[in-house]
């Protein structure tokens, strides 16, 4: 390699800023330059011996808590996939979605070459036309006139992405989850000095939740499964308690020891109630606490938010008795226009409580700041739109985000796409997105590519997750996204990045420079690398944040509101850990994977508690019109015990008009009908917000679930039993 | 009323029922091609479920048996009316039977062929019902003697088997009548064959009368265990509405009824069609209904039995699936049953109704279907009902493929009957120039006492 | 069956298990399930899917109740009529129970289904005939029938997806019975590995798929006659028996504080699935 070029610029290349690397020459080997020999296949390697299976770690791609996984590799081709046993973060364990992986790689319904549309139709082009394509569109538009759209980003990508728009002179890299604790991390970084710091389930006598589904769809559900089965077993001898404070029955709501249902929006009420019965029962607040929450004194508690006092004094006795307990504070208390102020309320009953530093723990930074992930919000496509809308993008490219799915239909993001002059989708299937776009890039599957990644929460100093294929390319015309950037670099900057011939070779020479800070740096490089990969996974101790208490008391929660007649439920969308924001719905095993508590499969539903489905007229299976201000739409009725009266829940996920056979056409999809209505204070969707009516159509269907004709009752018999925690001794146990 | 004319000359009983092999009336004709239509559905039924698999019959896990099983407990039913009439009566000397006993035995074969196919139709892997037989294989790979299903398949083929030698056995000397009274032809030749050089020597009467009643005697057993075993494939089993200690007797029972039953609807039908109204006497008729009174009454009893003891044990599922039949999703076809099994036969009570050919067929038809009801509430309600909550299934309901089977087979039975109506005497002749001579015999005995001819009590 | 065995073994045939004189040696593959950690997630059921080869059969199929999923997950609400069920749900992963007098095994007409001397259920595909006596049979509706030709007419992996199917074990073609194995391919992998070696499998060797995926470890699968085995401990320390069909915990009057129970055990087939109650605590 040459070395015509500054030490920075080449550390900002390989995306390791804040790293001191030393830095030498390397170069590429091939076998027709003598350096690489061909082995006959007499001696086969052990991963093509027909009947022998082999493993290989790799990272699960299928959300972002950054699980390591094992892939069971036989005849060249991933088979299973399996924990990694040395991962902090899953500890060999996996979730249904996880496992799903498989499913996105052999998914019939990818896109295979580069699409390229002309008017109303498409055509298939080659790669270096797409290239030259891009490059051409992009002549001649500033910096400022390209976006990129993306989801959350981490690792390498996440560096060369930022190279990349550098080289183009923009700033405009806008990260969008649909389905993103926000909130909450503003509210941390107040509270707790750092967005994301460690929970500590397994450490807490009492969890107290508000709405945070730790087991099904948030942060880090299987490292939390984890922690939740230590807590179960019990802190000194003693089992944990888990109570749920929610609307809708989440998946950890259902294993909860005391579910108490709230009127939606009401949680920070709630949690002010408990720090004044805290005070009631004798714990010393601070002088500033007490005058906030002197107004919610249990009879007003009550009453606003629906949970009975005796419950109320109950569970401050409770958590006033068993310390250390863990304030949890989840999406459904985030998701109003005074999330922040619910969050603000929950968390400070945290730190009443005295749990920060105890069962709230400093996270560890991520020490090379151009890898450490980039979380996305749904201020991400906000922004995009509006910038559309006016016209402001020229060129927009999307990856790992389907914003014309997951968006409020009222926004338009669809019709605004068109304003662009030149989109660009990076993409795995053809989506609702991906069908706005001009030019469709295919992508390789997450078990064909190449890369890092380094989740936002991180149970134990610092994993970076090694991604590694674990197989040939299924489709020879797909491309890691990581190999599309230096192509596209290459374009722009070839004096830098003609030097690595793919996005592996960039990987490996990034990793490499670094190796001083993983390994002793004496090791041989070959033997660094194939331990690296070998392990799948870099742990780095990194920096440990600094955690801060501060109780704020500026908490101004509105009285909850009376309700609308014309509009008289609250509509909450469900997130499922299986199908979170839609974008695995074409996984026939999630499709066909019951909902833990309903058991519906292939279809989206409307649950309503039986009291007011009674009162309604409504049985199980009535086609239900959900209408909001902002639209509507129809979907069967299951009658749901776990949900508030006023409230009534479609799961987000399913609704797909695109995505191939898995996903078209199964159920309906509730973000469309989502009002426009943003948190106060950090403008993220306020995802609960939205009121709806409903009215039967006169309708009726056999819902698809599991359950059979006893719904769900055990008639009598001796199945699944339950005892109370007085009656057993966990402490004999293995 | 006499059982039959005692004038009737041997010559003109031969011409009658030799008649029945070449002429019969149109309506032969019709019910034939009927027949042919009504099986040519269930044929295509069972090509579209051996192509497709047996998920298109609708059944589901756990409703995993459905109108298959049920319908093929209605045909073994209905087999026992041949060995009924045949053995049973032929062992109590009731000579009353002799003109109707040989299409009742020709039941019974076809009906067990019915049966049989259903068994066949039911398999998820037809192509392999071989390995259920217990055949010599060089790898000792044998059934499961401990399966009810397998004394199933065993029994069956015994019954079969040894109705099939009955049925033959007694028409040996009709058969030689055939070969004596028809030209030459592919006929003449198969009578040859089959009458297998019957003479009617004294030896060979001889002869024949012992073979005759030793298959008798071993057939009746037969019968009985037959549908005991069919019960076994219920009572065996741990689940409930099934192992009911009672079932054995009770499906003997309900054989015995819905074989009663089947003979008077084919009473009727014969008579009109081969135009047999001189040796199918309403007399002869009458008596048969008057036992199939009395057997629906056994039957009912059995069911009371059966309710009782299931409704006064501890056992809670069975008691459920109990209640269940009465007021859940089958509760329609649980209470036909009722009625057409209990409450319908009481027509048969009354005297008049005895010998009302149209009240007759209305009602035997209505006791079959009742019958027939009995065994699919026996096999599905446990299904949808069971020990374990959690797979309740009341929505299973039988797709047009078994109810087009279920048709068919009724195409299928009738074919085979009408054929072998048309192919070999279905009134014996031997057995009716019996009767005849015995009953001259009596009459003139009771003349020869100055007594009055009653027509009552001649037996 | 063979014929020696139908003459002089009769009697004795269908008694072998479980009776301590023929023990299991050297294996008995057992479970247990601790409900009081199993949380519902489903990732068992999916893994189960990846490991088997178990066929998606699709929206219309599943509406007619012809799901293949070996391991299911039953969601129970309290049956106490209050508004809400504030103790939560109740999550029950069931699965064939591998019943030691397993009342599929006596009737199936063929011997498909048969007992192995470890323990196993077992079920021969290309000996079932397909007469589902078997599931009739079950207690647990645990067996799943091939109701259609899923990876033919089907095509229920179709293009790139059969490159997924595990090769260690065969498909499943229409009219056939299946069930849960406990992962029996691995089993049997693992036997053979360690044969080698003269040894036996030691403990955590084999995983099933359910457990090995397993977020909170709620499964535990080994050797029960093997007394290091977690599993073994486990049966212990519940004092729940094999062989006997009431467990001290039922005995004990007033309650006990165990929580081992196998479910169904009235019925007597001796289940190998012991099952931990979940609990819920009493102070609040
Ligand atoms: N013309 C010709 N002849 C060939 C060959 C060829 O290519 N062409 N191939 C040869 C080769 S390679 C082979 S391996 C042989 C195969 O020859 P065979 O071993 O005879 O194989 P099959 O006929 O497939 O199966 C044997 C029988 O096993 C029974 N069976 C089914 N299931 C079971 C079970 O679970 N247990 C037991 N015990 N029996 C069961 C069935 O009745 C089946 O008919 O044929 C050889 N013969
Ligand atoms: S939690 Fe996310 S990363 Fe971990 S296994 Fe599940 S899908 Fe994969
Ligand atoms: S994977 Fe574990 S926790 Fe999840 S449902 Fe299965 S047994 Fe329960
Ligand atoms: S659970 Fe059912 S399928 Fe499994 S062994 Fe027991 S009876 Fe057989
Ligand atoms: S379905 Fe197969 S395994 Fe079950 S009883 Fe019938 S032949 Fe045996
Ligand atoms: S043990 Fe294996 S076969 Fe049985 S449920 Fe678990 S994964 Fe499925």
């Amino acid at each position: 390699m040459d070395n015509n070029f500054d030490r920075r610029d080449f550390l900002k290349v390989l995306g390791w800023g804040g790293a001191a690397v030393a830095l030498s020459g390397c170069g590429n080997t091939s076998v027709e330059d003598g350096k690489e020999t061909v082995v006959s296949y007499v001696e086969a390697a052990d991963y093509v011996m027909p009947g022998i299976s082999v493993y290989f770690n790799s990272t699960c791609a299928q959300c972002d808590a950054g699980c390591s996984i094992t892939g069971r590799v036989r005849e060249g081709r991933v088979l299973k996939l399996e924990g990694n046993p040395d991962s902090v973060i899953n500890r060999g364990k996996m979730c249904g979605l996880g496992q799903a992986g498989v499913q996105h790689h052999y998914n019939p319904d990818r896109v295979r070459e580069p699409l390229l549309r002309t008017g109303s139709s498409g055509e298939t082009i080659t790669w270096d036309k797409a290239y030259a394509l891009i490059a051409e569109k992009l002549n001649g538009v500033s910096g400022d006139q390209i976006d990129f759209l993306t989801g959350t980003v981490s690792g390498h990508l996440k560096a060369l992405l930022g190279n990349y728009l550098e080289t183009l002179s923009s700033k405009n890299h806008y990260v969008y989850e649909a389905i993103s604790p926000a909130v909450q991390r503003a509210a941390n970084l107040k509270s707790y000095g750092m967005e994301m710091p460690r929970y500590s389930i397994n450490k807490a006598k009492v969890v107290l939740s508000f709405g945070a589904d730790f087991l099904g769809a948030w942060v880090s559900p299987v490292h939390f499964s984890q922690q939740y089965a230590e807590f179960r077993k019990g802190v000194d001898g003693q089992r944990g308690v888990l109570v749920q404070v929610e609307s809708k029955m989440t998946l950890t709501g259902a294993n909860a020891d005391r579910w108490l249902v709230v009127r939606p929006g009401t949680e920070g009420i709630l949690a002010l109630g408990i720090i004044n019965a805290l005070g009631v029962a004798g714990l010393s607040l601070p002088a500033n606490v007490s005058a906030l929450v002197n107004a919610y004194d249990k009879e007003r508690v009550s009453k606003d938010t629906g949970v009975s006092t005796e419950n109320l004094v109950k569970l401050a006795a409770m958590l006033k008795e068993r310390s250390p307990s863990l304030v949890l504070l989840g999406s459904a208390a985030e998701g109003y226009e005074h999330g922040s102020q619910n969050a603000a309320a929950i968390n400070l009953l945290n730190q009443v409580l005295g749990n920060v530093g105890k069962t709230v723990e400093a996270s560890a930074s991520v020490p090379f700041p151009q890898i450490a992930p980039t979380i996305g919000n749904t201020a991400g496509a906000r922004i995009v739109n509006n910038r559309l809308a006016s016209g402001q993008t020229k060129v927009l490219f999307t990856y790992g985000v389907n914003p014309v799915f997951t968006t409020p239909a009222e926004m338009g993001f669809k019709d605004n796409m068109a304003k662009a002059g030149f989109k660009v989708a990076f993409a795995h299937y053809l989506d609702e997105t991906a069908l706005q776009a001009d030019l469709v890039l295919p992508l390789d599957s997450a078990l064909e590519d190449w890369g890092t990644q380094v989740a936002e929460y991180q149970p134990d100093g610092v994993q970076i997750s090694v991604q590694q294929p674990l197989m040939e390319k299924l489709h020879p015309n797909t491309r890691g996204m990581g190999d599309i950037l230096l192509a596209l670099l290459k374009q722009r900057n070839p004096e830098t990045y003609n030097a690595f011939d793919d996005y592996y070779a960039y990987l490996r020479t990034a990793l490499l420079k670094n190796k001083p800070q993983f390994a002793d740096s004496g090791a041989d490089d070959d033997v660094f690398w194939n331990g690296l990969l070998g392990s799948g996974i870099i742990n780095v101790s990194g920096n440990l944040n600094k955690l801060s208490d501060k109780m704020a008391v500026d908490i101004n929660l509105p009285a909850p509101v009376e309700k609308d007649s014309k509009y008289p439920f609250n509509l909450i969308p469900s997130v499922s850990a299986h199908l979170r924001d839609g974008r695995h719905t074409n996984q026939p095993w999630l499709q066909e994977s019951p909902d833990p508590l309903t058991t519906i499969v292939w279809d989206s539903w409307v649950e309503i508690h039986p009291k007011k489905a009674a009162e309604l007229g409504i049985v199980e299976g009535d086609i239900l019109q959900v209408e909001s201000k902002s639209g509507s739409i129809k979907a069967q009725a299951y009658l749901f015990p776990g949900i508030h009266p006023d409230a009534v829940s479609i799961p987000l996920g399913r609704g797909h008009e695109a995505m191939g056979r898995y996903a078209k056409g199964y159920g309906v999809n509730p973000f469309h009908i989502l009002n426009r209505v943003f948190d106060r204070e950090t403008g993220e969707l306020a995802m609960h917000e939205t009121m709806v009516s409903i009215s039967k159509v006169g309708k009726r269907v056999i819902v698809v679930k599991d359950e059979g004709a006893a719904g769900g009752h055990q008639d009598g018999r001796r199945i699944a039993l339950s005892v109370t925690s007085d009656q057993v001794d966990l402490s004999e146990e293995v | 009323m006499k059982d039959i004319n005692e004038d009737i000359a041997w010559a003109k009983i031969n011409t009658d029922v030799l008649r029945s092999l070449e002429s019969p009336r149109k309506l032969y004709w019709v019910i034939v091609f009927g027949a042919l239509a009504v099986f040519s559905v269930a044929v295509g039924c069972e090509v579209y479920q051996y192509n497709m698999g047996m998920g298109v019959a609708n059944m589901d896990n756990p409703h995993v048996w459905g109108l298959y099983i049920a319908t093929f407990i209605f045909w073994i039913g209905m087999s026992h009316s041949g060995t009924l009439l045949s053995a049973i009566l032929h062992l109590m000397h009731a000579d009353w039977r002799k003109p109707i006993y040989r299409f009742a035995e020709a039941m019974t074969t076809f009906s067990l062929m019915t049966a049989g196919l259903f068994v066949m139709v039911h398999l998820g892997r037809l192509w392999q019902f071989y390995y259920s037989l217990p055949y010599p294989n060089d790898r000792s790979l044998w059934p499961n003697f401990q399966s009810p299903l397998l004394w199933d398949a065993m029994a069956i083929f015994t019954y079969l088997s040894s109705s099939v030698i009955f049925l033959f056995v007694g028409m040996i000397p009709d058969l030689a009548i055939c070969r004596d009274h028809l030209h030459a032809g592919w006929r003449k030749k198969l009578y040859t064959v089959l009458a297998l050089g019957w003479e009617g020597t004294d030896r060979q009467w001889r002869n024949f009368r012992v073979t005759y009643l030793t298959i008798a005697c071993f057939l009746i057993p037969l019968a009985v265990s037959v549908h005991s075993i069919v019960a076994s494939d219920f009572a065996m089993s741990q689940q409930p509405g099934w192992h009911v200690t009672s079932f054995p007797p009770y499906f003997v029972a309900g054989a015995l009824y819905s074989g009663c039953a089947a003979i008077i609807t084919l009473f009727i039908i014969l008579r009109y069609t081969f135009k047999f109204e001189e040796y199918m006497t309403l007399a002869i008729l009458k008596k048969t209904v008057r036992l199939t009174f009395a057997i629906a009454m056994v039957w009912t009893y059995l069911n009371a039995v059966e309710f009782a003891s299931v409704w006064y044990s501890h056992d809670i599922a069975s008691k459920e699936v109990l209640i269940q039949k009465a007021t859940g999703p089958y509760a329609i076809a649980w209470w036909g049953m009722i009625f057409c099994g209990s409450v319908v036969p009481l027509i048969l009570a009354f005297k008049r109704f005895q010998t009302n050919i149209p009240v007759l067929l209305v009602t035997s038809l209505l006791l079959n279907l009742g019958m027939w009801l009995e065994r699919w509430m026996i096999v599905a309600p446990t299904f949808s009902h069971g020990i374990y909550p959690w797979t309740w299934d009341h929505d299973q309901w039988p797709s047009w493929v078994q109810w087009g089977m279920v048709f068919g087979s009724f195409g299928w039975f009738t074919l085979l009957f009408m054929v072998f109506c048309k192919v070999f005497p279905s009134v014996s002749m031997y057995e009716v120039k019996e009767m005849v001579y015995h009953r001259t015999l009596a009459s003139k005995k009771l003349e020869d006492s100055g007594m009055q001819e009653s027509g009552k009590g001649a037996h | 069956m063979s014929v020696t065995n139908l003459l002089e073994n009769w009697a004795e045939f269908r008694h072998t298990h479980p009776v301590d004189d023929v023990p299991h040696d050297p294996y008995k593959w057992a479970m247990s399930i601790d409900m009081d950690t199993c949380t519902g997630c489903n990732a068992c059921s999916v893994a189960c899917y990846a490991e088997n080869n178990l066929p998606v059969v699709g929206k219309d199929r599943y509406e007619h109740g012809q799901a293949m999923h070996w391991m299911r997950i039953e969601r129970y609400w309290p049956e106490d009529g209050r508004e809400f069920p504030d103790q939560g749900a109740q999550f029950l992963p069931m699965m064939c129970q591998q019943c030691e007098a397993a009342p599929c095994e006596t009737v199936c007409p063929v011997g498909a289904t048969n007992h192995t001397a470890d323990g196993l259920n077992s079920q021969a595909y290309n000996r079932c005939i397909g007469s589902r006596y078997c599931s009739a049979n079950c207690p647990f509706k645990v067996r799943y029938f091939n109701w259609y030709d899923y990876p033919t007419t089907e095509n229920v992996w179709p293009a790139e997806m059969t490159m997924q199917l595990n090769p260690d074990i065969t498909l499943r073609g229409k009219g056939v019975m299946e069930k849960c194995t406990f992962c029996v391919q691995r089993i049997r992998a693992g036997e053979r590995s360690v044969k080698n070696e003269g040894r036996i499998l030691r403990d955590g060797e084999v995983q099933t798929a359910c457990q090995q995926v397993c977020p909170t470890n709620a499964i535990t699968f080994g050797n029960l006659v093997d007394p290091d085995s977690r599993v073994h401990q486990q049966w212990k320390a519940q004092r729940v028996e094999l062989t006997v069909d009431e467990q001290e915990k039922d005995k004990e009057e007033g309650g006990s504080d165990l929580r081992g129970y196998r479910i169904l055990e009235e019925l007597r087939p001796y289940p190998s699935v012991m099952y931990l109650e979940r609990v819920r605590e009493s102070a609040i």
